[in-house]
C-alpha cells in the first residue's frame, strides 16, 4: 500500500513546512565483454527524500531522510516525529518555501517509442558498427538506458513533475599491434536514439585510439600554445560558475566575486557565460530544481568579469538575491578562433587526459595527458607519456575561444579553445 | 546492536523467490539492503542533521540462465511470489537483437554456508543533540584560534550502520557492521591568498573520533597557514618521500584498479600478462581485502555472498594476485576473492578494491629524509585516476613540502600532481619506512561512475617520479 506521506505530515502539529522529492527510476542495462554480452539488468526503483521544516523562535531548522516501499504508515509516523525533534535543534536564518506552481511534463523523445530492451539493443549495435577496423576494437561496453520520473511538492503547493529519458555509453576503445595494446575511455551521454550519431561517437574514438597506439613520449616537449576540447572547457567554466553559486558565497567558499576580473589583462577573447536551464543538446536540462523552483536562465560573467551569482531558493533569500534556481546548464560564448587561424600556427591539441586538474584558490591548472597531437603545417604527431601545467589566470586572460560550437551533457560552447601560459612537461 | 529488522522481516520471502526461481534459473541468489546512515554538519552560519546519500533499502536479484547472467534490482521481495516471478520473468529478458551475442559464462559455485556476522559499534551511545553540540564546539574552537584568517569552517560527523543479507540456494548470511567519519574544513584567507585545509578521521567507534579531534586543531590551522604561502612546483622528475596517504593512493591507482580482474576477463589490464613478475621493487609487499585491516571497507561478506579476505597482491616485488568478483571468476575459471562489490543494490556488482596498502617497512623516516639532497615529501590525497590497460597515473597531493640537504623545509608547494609510468614509479621504490597508517575515509569509482567507499594507506615510501 502507498503511503499517503502528505497526509501523514499533516498530522503531526509540530511540522512548520514540508518537501517530498520522489524520483522513480526505470532502467535497462546490458553490460559487453568484447562483443559478447555478459549480464542484462532490469531496475525499478523509487528513492522518496522528505525534508521537515520547523519554525522555531528566531529560527528555522530542518531535517531530512528517506521513505523506502518498505516503509510502514507506522514507521513514516516515527521518522516524521524524529525529524521535528532535530529540525528543533537547528538554527538556521528563516527563509520562506516557493509556493503555488504546478507542472506535469514529459520531456520528448525517440526513447518512449519502444521498450527500454529494445532500443538498449540498438544502441549496442550502433556502438559495435564502430567496432570495424582490422587492429582495433571496442574491449568492453555498458549500455544503460534510463526513464526517471522526478515528483517535487511541498506544504506551500509546490507539485511538478518531470519525466525524461537519457542513455549512457561507457565503450573501451582498444587498439593492438605486435608491440603494445592501447586503450582509451569513452563516457558518452545522450538523450535520443540517434544511432547513426552514436556510430560517429564511437567511430572518433576509435580513430583516437588509432593515435594513441601510434602516440611517443616527446624527446624535446613541445613549447607552442595548448589547446584543450570541450570536455576540459566545460570542466573550466563550470569551476568558474561554481565560484558565483549562492551556496559558495554565503560560506565565502568563493575564490572571486561580483564584479571581479576574471581575465585580468586580456590578450584573447573574453568569457561570456550563462547558466541555462535547458539548451539544445544539453541532457541535463530541466525547468525546474530540487526546491521546485522554475529555473530562470542567468548570466554570471560577462567580458570576462563576474557579473551576477546564481543559485537555490534558500541561499538566495539569506543573500538578498533573486531566486534564479540551481541552473543544470551551461553556456560559454564562442570565440574569433577559426580552424584556419588555429592552424596557423603548431599547437599541442589535448584530446584525452587522465581528468583535468584545476586549483582556483592555488591558481593552477594541469593535468596528465594520455594523448595529445602535435600540429605543425597540418602534419599530426601522436604523443603520449607527457603533463600540462600552468597558472590557472593566465590561462583565462590569454584564451582564444573556437567559432565552432558543441553540446556536452551540460555545456554548450565552443568545441576548442588555444591557452598561452600552459606548458607541456 | 541487532541485525536489521526489516531484511529479517523479508527473509522468508526471498527463500520463497529463489525456490520459485530455481525452476527457471541455473543459479539465483538475493542481496538484500539496508544501510542508515546519519550526518551532522555545522558550519560559521548554519547546521544540518540528515540521513546521508548512503542511505538505501532494497534488494537484487541475480540469476544464470545457463549462458549469461540476468539482474533485477527492487524495492522490495513481497509474500507475493507468483507476482515477483512474473515480473521478473517478462522484464529481466535478452533482446532478440543481441540473443545470439550471448556469452556463455559457467555457472558459479554455490558453496553451502550459513553464517551470521556482527561488528559492533557505539553509535547508540550519543545522541544527535550531542553530536551536534560536539560539532557546534569544534567549530567554535576553530574559530576562536585565529579569527582574522579564517572564513569559514565546517564540523561534521557521520555515521554509516550497514545491515546486508545474501542468500542462495546453498547460502545463507547476514551481515551488521557500521563506520564513523569526523572532518573539520576551515576556509582560510592570507597573503592574498585564499585555501582551504582539511582534517578527515575514519573509525569503527564515534569515541575515538570525538577523543581525536580535537587534537587536529592545531594541525588544521597551521596548514590552512602555510598553504597561503604555497608556491607552484616547478615541473621535474624528483626524489620523493609519501606521506601514507600518498603511499595510499599509489597503491590504489598505480596498482589496485590495475589487478581488479573483471579487466583482465576484458583484457583492460596490463598486469594480467604480469603474474608471477617483478613489476616493483623487491622491498614491495601489498595487499588488499576486506579483512585485511580495519577501516571503511571492512566487511565480513562481499555482495556477491563471497567471504572477506586478505589478498596478498604484491610479494617481495613480484605480482601473485588479483582481485575478483564472483562473475569474474565464473570467467576465467578463478577463485573469487571477497571484492565484489555493489555501489547500491541498483547497481551492479564489479571486481573493486576494499582496504588496500603497502606493507610497512624497516627504514626510519628520518633516514629517508635525510637521504634526499633536494625533492619534495607529499601529503595527503585530493584525487586519483588510473589506466590499467597502459599503466600510466595521475595522483594528486594536496600540497607537498620541500626537502633541502636532507632536511624539510618550510616550503610548501600546492597542488602536486605526481605522474608517470606504473613499473618505474613501483620499481624506483627505494626505501619504505616502519611505520603503518590506513586512512578510512576514502571512496573510489571504477571509470568516473559506482563510488565505493575505500581505504588505503601504509608506511611512508622514497621513490622517483615526476611531479607538476
Amino acid at each position: 500500500m502507498k503511503l499517503d506521506l502528505v497526509q501523514l505530515l499533516r498530522e503531526n502539529t509540530g511540522v512548520t513546512d514540508f518537501r517530498i522529492i520522489e524520483k522513480q527510476t526505470e532502467s535497462y542495462e546490458a553490460f559487453f565483454v568484447h562483443r559478447s554480452l555478459e549480464t542484462v539488468r532490469t531496475t525499478d526503483t523509487t528513492r522518496t527524500n522528505v525534508t521537515v521544516y520547523v519554525d522555531h523562535g528566531e529560527f528555522k531548522g530542518d531535517s531530512s531522510f528517506l521513505i523506502y516501499a518498505s516503509t510502514t504508515e507506522e514507521e513514516a509516523r516515527q521518522k516524521i516525529a524524529q525529524a521535528v525533534e532535530k529540525a528543533k535543534m537547528i538554527e538556521n536564518q528563516h527563509y520562506t518555501l516557493p509556493e503555488n506552481e504546478t507542472l506535469e511534463r514529459t520531456i520528448a523523445s525517440g526513447f518512449s517509442e519502444l521498450p527500454l530492451s529494445v532500443l538498449a539493443a540498438r544502441v549496442a549495435n550502433a556502438a559495435f558498427r564502430a567496432d570495424c577496423y582490422e587492429n582495433g576494437s571496442i574491449n568492453a561496453m555498458e549500455v544503460f538506458l534510463y526513464k526517471t520520473r522526478t515528483h517535487i511538492l511541498n506544504s506551500r503547493g509546490i507539485d511538478k513533475t518531470e519525466t525524461k529519458y537519457h542513455a549512457m555509453i561507457e565503450a573501451i576503445p582498444t587498439w593492438n599491434t605486435a608491440e603494445e595494446s592501447v586503450e582509451l575511455y569513452e563516457q558518452y551521454v545522450f538523450a535520443e536514439p540517434d544511432e547513426a550519431e552514436i556510430t560517429a561517437e564511437i567511430d572518433r574514438k576509435m580513430k583516437e585510439v588509432a593515435y594513441r597506439s601510434a602516440a611517443k613520449k616527446p624527446e624535446v616537449m613541445p613549447s607552442c600554445r595548448v589547446v584543450l576540447q570541450s570536455e576540459e572547457l566545460a570542466t573550466i567554466a563550470w569551476e568558474l560558475a561554481d565560484q558565483l553559486h549562492y551556496g559558495s558565497v554565503y560560506a565565502h567558499s568563493n575564490a572571486f566575486s561580483k564584479g571581479d576580473a576574471l581575465q585580468k589583462e586580456i590578450c584573447g577573447d573574453v568569457l561570456n557565460i550563462t547558466l541555462k536551464s535547458e539548451q539544445a543538446g544539453c541532457c541535463d536540462g530541466a525547468v525546474f530544481d530540487g526546491d521546485g523552483v522554475t529555473l530562470q536562465d542567468t548570466e554570471i560573467i560577462r567580458d570576462g568579469k563576474a557579473i551576477a551569482y546564481y543559485g537555490s531558493n534558500r541561499f538566495a533569500q539569506y543573500l538578498g538575491e533573486p531566486i534564479t534556481g540551481d541552473l543544470p546548464c551551461l553556456a560559454l560564448d564562442c570565440g574569433s578562433l577559426t580552424d584556419e587561424a588555429l592552424a596557423e600556427q603548431p599547437y599541442f591539441l589535448v584530446v584525452s587526459m587522465s581528468g583535468l586538474q584545476l586549483d582556483i584558490y592555488s591558481d593552477y591548472i594541469g593535468g596528465e595527458v594520455r594523448l595529445a597531437y602535435y600540429v605543425e603545417n597540418g602534419t599530426v604527431t601522436p604523443m603520449t607519456g607527457i603533463s600540462i601545467s600552468g597558472k590557472l589566470s593566465d590561462a583565462l586572460s590569454s584564451v582564444r575561444l573556437s567559432n565552432r560550437a558543441t553540446a556536452r551533457r551540460s555545456y554548450y560552447g565552443p568545441a576548442l579553445a588555444a591557452f598561452d601560459g600552459i606548458t607541456v612537461v | 546492536m541487532a541485525f536489521s529488522q526489516f531484511l529479517e522481516s523479508r527473509r522468508a520471502a526471498c527463500r520463497a523467490l529463489i525456490r520459485a526461481l530455481d525452476r527457471h534459473f541455473a543459479y539465483v541468489s538475493i542481496l538484500g539492503t539496508d544501510v542508515r546512515a546519519n550526518r551532522i554538519m555545522v558550519n560559521k552560519n548554519t547546521s544540518s542533521i540528515t540521513e546521508g546519500g548512503d542511505c538505501e533499502s532494497g534488494f537484487v536479484i541475480k540469476l544464470h540462465n545457463g549462458k549469461a547472467f540476468l539482474e533485477c534490482s527492487l524495492d522490495d521481495i513481497t509474500d507475493d511470489t507468483d507476482a515477483l516471478v512474473r515480473h521478473i520473468l517478462s522484464t529481466v529478458t535478452v533482446p532478440s537483437a543481441l540473443a545470439e551475442q550471448t556469452i556463455s559464462v559457467p555457472i558459479p559455485a554455490d558453496e553451502p554456508l550459513t553464517q551470521s556476522f556482527l561488528r559492533e559499534n557505539d553509535y547508540d551511545d550519543y545522541s544527535d543533540a550531542q553530536l551536534l553540540q560536539f560539532c557546534r564546539e569544534t567549530k567554535d574552537e576553530i574559530l576562536a584560534r585565529d579569527s582574522e584568517h579564517i572564513l569559514n569552517v565546517v564540523s561534521a560527523i557521520s555515521t554509516m550502520r550497514v545491515n546486508k543479507l545474501f542468500l542462495s540456494k546453498n547460502r545463507e548470511l547476514d551481515q551488521s557492521y557500521g563506520w564513523a567519519n569526523g572532518f573539520a574544513v576551515v576556509v582560510w584567507r592570507e597573503n592574498d591568498k585564499m585555501v582551504s585545509a582539511r582534517e578527515f578521521l575514519g573509525y569503527n567507534d564515534l569515541k575515538t573520533i570525538l577523543d581525536e579531534m580535537p587534537s587536529k586543531i592545531s594541525p588544521l590551522i597551521d596548514k590552512a597557514h602555510h598553504l597561503a604561502y604555497a608556491k607552484p612546483i616547478t615541473p621535474g622528475v624528483y626524489d620523493v618521500i609519501t606521506d601514507p596517504s600518498i603511499t595510499g593512493l599509489i597503491a590504489h591507482e598505480a596498482f589496485g584498479h590495475g589487478v581488479e580482474m573483471d579487466q583482465f576477463v576484458k583484457d583492460r589490464a596490463l598486469a594480467k600478462q604480469y603474474v608471477g613478475q617483478y613489476v616493483a621493487s623487491p622491498i614491495c609487499n601489498m595487499h588488499d581485502g576486506a579483512a585485511a585491516v580495519l577501516s571503511a571497507a571492512s566487511y565480513f561478506f562481499d555482495d556477491d555472498g563471497v567471504l572477506a579476505q586478505d589478498t596478498q597482491i604484491i610479494k617481495d616485488g613480484i605480482l601473485v594476485n588479483g582481485l575478483c568478483d564472483l562473475t569474474a571468476a565464473a570467467e576465467l575459471g578463478a577463485t573469487a576473492t571477497g571484492n565484489g562489490r555493489r555501489e547500491s543494490y541498483k547497481r551492479k556488482a564489479y571486481s573493486r578494491m576494499t582496504n588496500t596498502f603497502f606493507e610497512k617497512g624497516t627504514d626510519k623516516l628520518e633516514d629517508m629524509i635525510a637521504s634526499i639532497k633536494h625533492g619534495y615529501m607529499l601529503f595527503e590525497t585530493n584525487n586519483g585516476m588510473e589506466d590499467p590497460k597502459n599503466w600510466q597515473i595521475q595522483c594528486t597531493a594536496e600540497h607537498g613540502i620541500e626537502i633541502i640537504d636532507g632536511k624539510l623545509t618550510e616550503n610548501y608547494v600546492s597542488p602536486v600532481v605526481m605522474s608517470g609510468y606504473v613499473p618505474d614509479l613501483l620499481k624506483s621504490i627505494s626505501m619504505i619506512s616502519d611505520d603503518f597508517i590506513v586512512y578510512g575515509s576514502g571512496s573510489c569509482g571504477k571509470g568516473y561512475k559506482e563510488w565505493v567507499r575505500v581505504s588505503d594507506g601504509g608506511p611512508a615510501l622514497k621513490v622517483k617520479v615526476k611531479l607538476a
